[in-house]
């Protein structure tokens, strides 16, 4: 069958409907190509991040290992970030994977610094880093070194919400039937004795979450299947919105600003949520306008990118509510340009 | 509305066989028609490929389990409810179970299966339009809406003899060896896409990729296009003949290529340079 080639036809009327009118045919086939692009590169990486925690579901079924998870406020934090080393993907496959932990009880802390930290604290990505500024030895010490400033600094500030108001319910939930009865009230949990048993003709005694029993293989992968599918759809979205942007603005706009020192960190901190581009080659995308802009601005776009952007947004607002992913991303924003602002004083 | 809710199992089963397979496919069909060396460096392409074969395992497993869980409860009662004895649950069919409301809700469709079944069916509808269109960039359109690229020249690792350079080799060792005296005369064959250029002539142009087509950067050299007739239209894929000429250009020489031959060629396999 031969495809359609989207210059050659008219535009579908939703689309149009949808679609500022000045994005042409032309436009909008070159847009259709980035969004083809941004999620043709994901997908593999949020597919081995679904598999890794598909994997940890089943062999260790009672997350006993990720409760005895350092909890401390600085060593939780610092903990999950080095476990970023054993996971070597970008911002999108670690998604799946702070789920996990977080639904298996870990301390938040612990979550939080590997869900912000591991995409620096990976080997591919500082390798690729050190690949691409092998004459910039101070970025390849601060690189690493700002994401786990960033890491621990969103972690205290997000601690400072509840967890029923940080954490989406569905996962609060599960989070819920994982943590000790020290920590959390049956009323809270919503099984055992008090809440809403799933069937309470069969006794559910309100067993501590080490009992439980390693699932099937067909429920990991029926579990893993559903969670690989809704966490496309995010990244679906997400890739629509960071191609729409790269359309409307462009990127010769945001570089325009290059040698003014703070301009230049809130501009590049624009292009890196716009551009979305994974972690592990973002240093070579950087690569090409280094010479551009300051040095505090070429490490804001190495650090925040990792964190938030576009494309990750969608994916985040399954772990966070509202106010969780409003905060991460202020929070986020200024702990980078403060950083930012250091290394410009510092290396100007 | 009694519902059968070994039905309903099934047919979510299904609809996530159908979503995550048309997705391997969309994987694994841009693997092999092209579409991956117009959207993404070669360096990612088999880790698509390897996610694809993953994929359709995947949706391979759900549909055959899809079918083996009607077999195995004809009567409609949905399999693996609870565990044999009085083994507890684990804790995803707890928290869904206890998502679901419980028993008095068993009988109806609850609101977690709907929202799995349409999560399938969106990702399923937005894989199957995937397919159906793909990408067709213009490449002129999208340099122009990107700043020049400016790279180290440390990525020119060698230095080829001038008939073999490519156009981004060019551009390297310009940048390497500003001296534009050093290279006036030599022999030029390249190829790129008519990139227009604001108040200039247009330029042959390449796009650089470091991972996907999102952060293509443009490179591209100036030519002195033969007079008399008008250049190619922007976007035309070319390849030149010619010689390197110093010219004096604001604010000094500055080297342009000089074509003897100009011939429009199909867009190359391989379009996107690292």
């Amino acid at each position: 069958m031969a495809a359609f080639q989207l210059t050659a036809m008219p535009l579908p009327p939703l689309l149009v409907l949808l679609l500022p009118v000045e994005l042409d045919a032309t436009r909008l086939a070159t847009g259709w190509a980035i969004f083809q692009g941004l999620l043709i590169e994901a997908l593999p990486f949020l597919l081995l991040g679904v598999l890794i925690a598909a994997a940890a579901r089943w062999l260790a079924p009672d997350g006993r290992w990720l409760r005895r998870l350092p909890s401390g406020p600085l060593l939780g934090p610092l903990s999950g970030a080095a476990l970023g080393f054993a996971l070597p993907a970008c911002e999108c496959g670690n998604v799946p994977v702070a789920r996990r932990l977080l639904a298996g009880g870990a301390p938040l802390g612990t979550a939080l610094g590997f869900l912000f930290a591991a995409p620096v604290l990976n080997p591919i990505v500082l390798a690729s880093t050190a690949a691409a500024f092998p004459d910039k030895p101070w970025l390849l010490l601060c690189r690493p070194l700002g994401a786990v400033v960033v890491a621990v600094g969103l972690a205290l500030l997000l601690k400072l919400l509840p967890e029923q108001e940080l954490l989406q319910p569905d996962l609060l939930e599960e989070r819920r039937l994982r943590q000790p009865l020290s920590e959390v009230s049956l009323l809270e949990r919503r099984s055992g004795q008090v809440g809403a048993l799933p069937e309470p003709a069969l006794p559910e005694p309100a067993l501590p979450p080490a009992t439980l029993e390693r699932p099937s293989l067909e429920e990991v992968l029926r579990h893993t299947s559903r969670e690989f599918l809704s966490l496309a759809l995010m990244l679906v979205l997400g890739c629509l919105v960071a191609t729409l942007v790269q359309l409307w603005v462009p990127r010769s706009w945001l570089l325009a600003v290059g040698g003014a020192p703070t301009l230049s960190i809130l501009a590049l901190m624009l292009l890196a949520l716009v551009v979305s581009v994974c972690s592990s080659v973002d240093a070579f995308l950087a690569l090409s306008f280094a010479a551009q802009v300051t040095p505090g601005a070429l490490l804001a776009f190495l650090l925040l990118g990792p964190v938030i952007d576009l494309k990750l947004l969608g994916l985040l607002s399954l772990l966070f509510r509202p106010r969780g992913l409003l905060l991460t991303t202020g929070g986020t924003a200024l702990l980078v340009l403060l950083i930012g602002q250091w290394i410009n004083l510092w290396q100007l | 509305m009694v519902r059968n809710p070994a039905h309903d199992a099934r047919n979510g089963a299904i609809l996530r066989a159908l979503a995550l397979g048309l997705w391997a496919l969309v994987l694994l069909r841009s693997c092999v028609d092209g579409r991956l060396d117009l959207l993404l460096r070669r360096s990612f392409h088999p880790l698509v490929a390897l996610s694809g074969v993953v994929l359709l395992l995947l949706a391979l497993l759900q549909a055959r389990w899809a079918f083996d869980s009607v077999a195995a409860a004809p009567s409609g009662r949905p399999p693996q409810t609870r565990p044999p004895g009085n083994a507890p649950l684990p804790a995803e069919s707890r928290a869904t179970a206890s998502r679901e409301g419980g028993p008095a809700r068993s009988r109806r469709r609850n609101p977690g299966e709907r929202l799995d079944g349409l999560t399938a069916l969106a990702t399923a509808f937005l894989a199957a339009l995937l397919l159906a269109l793909p990408p067709n960039p213009s490449f002129a359109d999208l340099a122009a809406q990107r700043p020049r690229d400016e790279g180290s020249a440390g990525e020119l690792s060698f230095v080829l003899p001038p008939a073999q350079r490519s156009l981004t080799d060019w551009v390297r060792l310009l940048r390497s060896q500003p001296d534009p005296a050093l290279f006036d005369g030599d022999l030029v064959r390249i190829s790129g896409f008519v990139l227009p250029m604001p108040d200039q002539p247009p330029q042959l142009a390449r796009l650089l990729v470091r991972c996907c087509l999102a952060d293509a950067t443009p490179v591209g050299l100036p030519v002195r296009w033969p007079s008399g007739s008008p250049p190619p239209e922007a976007d035309q894929w070319v390849a030149i003949e010619g010689r390197m000429v110093m010219e004096a250009r604001p604010p000094g020489a500055t080297l342009v290529v000089v074509p003897s031959r100009i011939r429009p060629i199909a867009r190359p396999r391989y379009p996107l340079e690292p």
